[in-house]
């Protein structure tokens, strides 16, 4: 059974612009990690942000697990139900790279078996920040470190479907192999990591790649 | 709940904006602060100014109503007017129609003011003194007038008015019924007599002269019994120096009008008045206050009586033969322990049968309304100040609010990114804001306290400059050497006879040319407490409004946002 379900997606910005996705069908599964790859401007934004509901598709439909995404509480949706690395990070810059992880754990209202402070540091250390590191504030932080608190981020409400948007694109070779490990991980737990690259590498260790092709809405499984 | 700790962190991440904010918060807390205070004080002296007022009221004949009445042209008889002519007959003043016995109003006696009295509640009473003039006889010499006067005399009695230049015959003057206590009597037509006499009921009815602010007091002697019947009376010591009179000393008078008719009284007590400063104008001796005679009201009314049965009679130019009855003047003071009793009273009396040409007026309301015009003013002055404040404050909470939201604006984009609702970041702002301008409402406050005190006064008193000056310059205006040059202080009720310092408490004041304005020195000057628990749940709901109305800018930009078109439009 597929954890989420694209039925015929399209999706315009505007009105009076071309489409960007067109007639779309997907299927997602638990415990796999998909690639979505595609040159640049292809839409593979535009498809995370439609698969985290951060936008409505114009036409079609979404599932999670049968049931239209529409019907459930958008909010609800991105806090709990998916976890989402944005390709621009999407961090508060003035919080420190802690308080940034504590506060999705807040706001998803999930109860924790300890402490969220504490398994925030704990997730931010298995990606790797140390702990003078976690205690700064993003803006000072770089940009890989900071991709690696989106991440933790977005691992901290511990969400069944991850979306990564270009999660290893400011990370060298070694800690991009430690976060497809975790990666590799989430989806031996059971859970549907879903990731848009460039890198063939990072494609390469998927289970799936789907690609995205900007014009003939062509995909094509691998 | 989280969102509250992440305000208040926000709020000292935040350092400057927050400051900003607290700073014009601060400014408008205390504005509000004073202006609010000068409210509640204005408040406050008015409700213990008024719980303190002793208010007293009269009866009086409503005389433009009469004249109203009488103005009717038809009523007009050609050949009365010709009768009364003097010259041209073109525009001869048509002063037939004057009929002086409605016009003057039939004077309400003791019986009637007293049924009136009923419409009196618990707590309220009366007083009412009797007024008549009664003449010296043998060596006894009013004060202010000399022998040799008295001595040539002749066809009147009338000592003072020998004073006075022609236009009065045989003694006799005319007066409208509106002179110091005109309150019943008929119209006058009498000797004027030498000595004031005045029969008082209560000693309350004096409290104007002897009380604290009369300028009165016994230096010799004591004050008569109030309920004896018996001829006791208290003299002005010019008059006991004048005449060499002293406590124990009997006073023979007598009847204006009629010589054989005397009345002898024992000298009880020597009164000083310090208000009785050298009068211009006392033409007469009886207008001069050291020629006021004070007894009891039930001596006064034994004495009326005594005059009626003698019905000495007299003949006046006309050779009509008139009652030479002493005629006593009477005036009735109604008191009242508070506003809401008078003004129940003022209604009440006419369901026992007052009739509708007659008012109930109360000169102490007046005053009192007068006495908080500089309060009042700057009451509302201060309430205005206080709107323009709230407005332009309003106004630039917003428009930096405005600004705040769009600097912040990334933020919410990334908090409904992340799922947070939009409804928790409106109250996490908004929270914010509140603790902001809670605490610059308390500071602000307190600083607003503070100063509230000094600068009420320091604005009161420059209140009342103005309106005394307001006041020199009208009396200046209308010609009114008023209290000299300068002398501010002084009450206008001075210079006019019957005024406060009069013969008849409580009937002279109506004569203040400015209806008791002039009375200065009368205004509430100071307060001493500003802000009170009620100025503090004002300022809070300040706070509350400028939460809310920067809160509702808040809230409508933050529900405006769209995440995905905020985080995708960044830079
Ligand atoms: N907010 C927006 N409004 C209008 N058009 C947009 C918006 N965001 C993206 N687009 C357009 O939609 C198309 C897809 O953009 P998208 O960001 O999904 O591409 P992408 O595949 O993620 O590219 P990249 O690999 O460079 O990140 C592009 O042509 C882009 O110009
Ligand atoms: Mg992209």
């Amino acid at each position: 059974m597929s954890v989420l379900k694209l039925d015929k997606v399209s999706y315009k910005y505007n009105q009076n612009t071309p489409a960007v996705l067109e007639d779309i069908s997907l299927e997602f599964e638990n415990g796999h990690i998909y690639a979505i790859v595609g040159r640049s401007g292809a839409g593979k934004t535009t498809l995370l942000s439609i698969l985290s509901s951060l936008a409505a598709p114009t036409t079609g439909h979404i599932y999670l697990n049968d049931e239209d995404v529409a019907k459930i509480d958008k909010y609800k949706f991105r806090s709990r139900y998916v976890g989402v690395i944005f390709q621009n990070f999407n961090l508060l810059p003035h919080l420190t790279a802690l308080e940034n992880v504590v506060l999705s754990m807040n706001i998803s209202g999930k109860k924790f078996e300890e402490k969220e402070k504490t398994l925030a540091m704990a997730l931010l250390e298995k990606v790797g920040l140390s702990g003078e590191e976690a205690n700064r504030r993003v803006l000072q932080l770089s940009g890989g470190q900071q991709q690696r608190v989106a991440i933790a981020r977005a691992l901290s409400y511990d969400p069944d479907i991850i979306l990564a948007d270009e999660p290893t694109g400011n990370l060298d070779v070694e800690t991009q192999q430690e976060i497809i490990g975790i990666f590799r991980m989430l989806a031996e737990e059971g859970k549907c990591v879903i990731i848009v690259t460039h890198s063939p590498d990072v494609a390469k260790t998927a289970d799936f790649v789907y690609e995205l092709k900007k014009s003939e809405e062509k995909i094509q499984a691998v | 709940m989280y969102i509250f700790k992440n305000a208040i962190k926000s709020i000292t991440r935040n350092k400057l904006r927050n400051i900003l904010l607290g700073i014009i918060v601060m400014v408008i807390a205390v504005s509000a602060c004073v202006a609010l205070s000068i409210r509640q004080a204005a408040a406050v002296a008015k409700e213990d100014a008024a719980e303190n007022m002793t208010i007293t009221a009269q009866i009086s004949f409503d005389r433009s109503k009469a004249m109203e009445e009488m103005a009717a042209p038809e009523g007009e008889e050609p050949g009365q007017a010709s009768q009364e002519s003097e010259g041209s007959e073109g525009n001869v003043p048509d002063r037939g129609r004057f009929d002086f016995d409605i016009l003057q109003g039939s004077s309400l006696t003791l019986e009637e003011y007293l049924r009136y009295a009923e419409a009196q509640q618990e707590g309220d009473s009366y007083y009412y003194s009797g007024a008549f003039s009664l003449d010296a006889t043998g060596e006894l010499l009013p004060y202010g007038t000399e022998e040799e006067e008295s001595e040539t005399e002749d066809q009147t009695d009338e000592t003072g008015q020998d004073l006075f230049a022609g236009g009065m015959e045989g003694g006799r003057m005319e007066m409208p019924g509106d002179m110091p206590g005109g309150m019943g009597g008929k119209r006058f037509q009498v000797n004027q007599g030498d000595f004031s006499i005045t029969g008082y009921s209560s000693y309350n009815a004096m409290v104007d002269m002897f009380g604290s602010d009369g300028g009165y007091t016994i230096t010799d002697g004591e004050m008569f019994e109030e309920d004896s019947e018996e001829y006791a009376c208290v003299i002005s010591n010019e008059l006991a120096m004048y005449n060499d009179l002293a406590v124990g000393d009997e006073l023979v008078l007598c009847n204006p009008e009629c010589e054989e008719e005397t009345y002898t009284f024992t000298v009880c007590g020597i009164y000083e008045n310090e208000s009785a400063s050298s009068q211009e104008n006392n033409r007469f001796a009886i207008n001069d206050p050291a020629n006021n005679i004070y007894i009891s009201y039930p001596a006064a009314a034994a004495i009326i009586a005594a005059s009626e049965e003698a019905a000495n009679t007299t003949t006046d130019s006309s050779g009509e033969e008139t009652s030479a009855a002493l005629k006593n003047t009477l005036a009735f003071t109604y008191t009242f322990v508070n506003e809401e009793h008078y003004e129940t009273f003022a209604e009440k009396v006419y369901d026992l049968g007052l009739d509708e040409d007659y008012t109930v007026s109360s000169m102490d309301i007046e005053a009192f309304e007068s006495s908080m015009t500089p309060l009042e003013t700057l009451s509302k002055t201060a309430l205005w100040f206080f709107v323009i404040v709230l407005i332009v404050g309003g106004i630039i909470l917003v428009t930096l609010n405005i600004f705040n939201l769009r600097e912040r604006k990334y933020e919410v984009g990334v908090l409904t990114a992340i799922g947070m609702k939009k409804a928790k970041v409106a109250v996490q702002f908004i929270f914010e804001l509140f603790l902001v301008t809670f605490a610059a409402i308390i500071i602000g406050g307190g600083a607003g306290a503070a100063v509230s005190v000094p600068v009420t006064n320091s604005l009161l008193e420059s209140q009342i400059e103005d309106a005394e000056q307001e006041q020199s310059q009208l009396n200046e205006n209308f010609g009114f050497e008023h209290g000299g040059k300068g002398s501010g202080g002084e009450a206008a009720g001075g210079e006019i006879p019957g005024g406060r310092g009069g013969a008849v408490p409580g009937q002279g004041r109506g004569q203040d040319r400015f209806s008791g304005q002039s009375a200065a020195s009368q205004y509430v000057s100071s307060v001493t407490t500003a802000t009170n628990a009620v100025v503090i749940l004002q300022l809070a709901g300040v706070g509350l409004l400028l939460t809310v109305i920067s809160g509702l800018a808040a809230l409508i930009s933050i529900m405006r946002y769209e995440p995905l078109k905020i985080l995708s439009s960044r830079t």
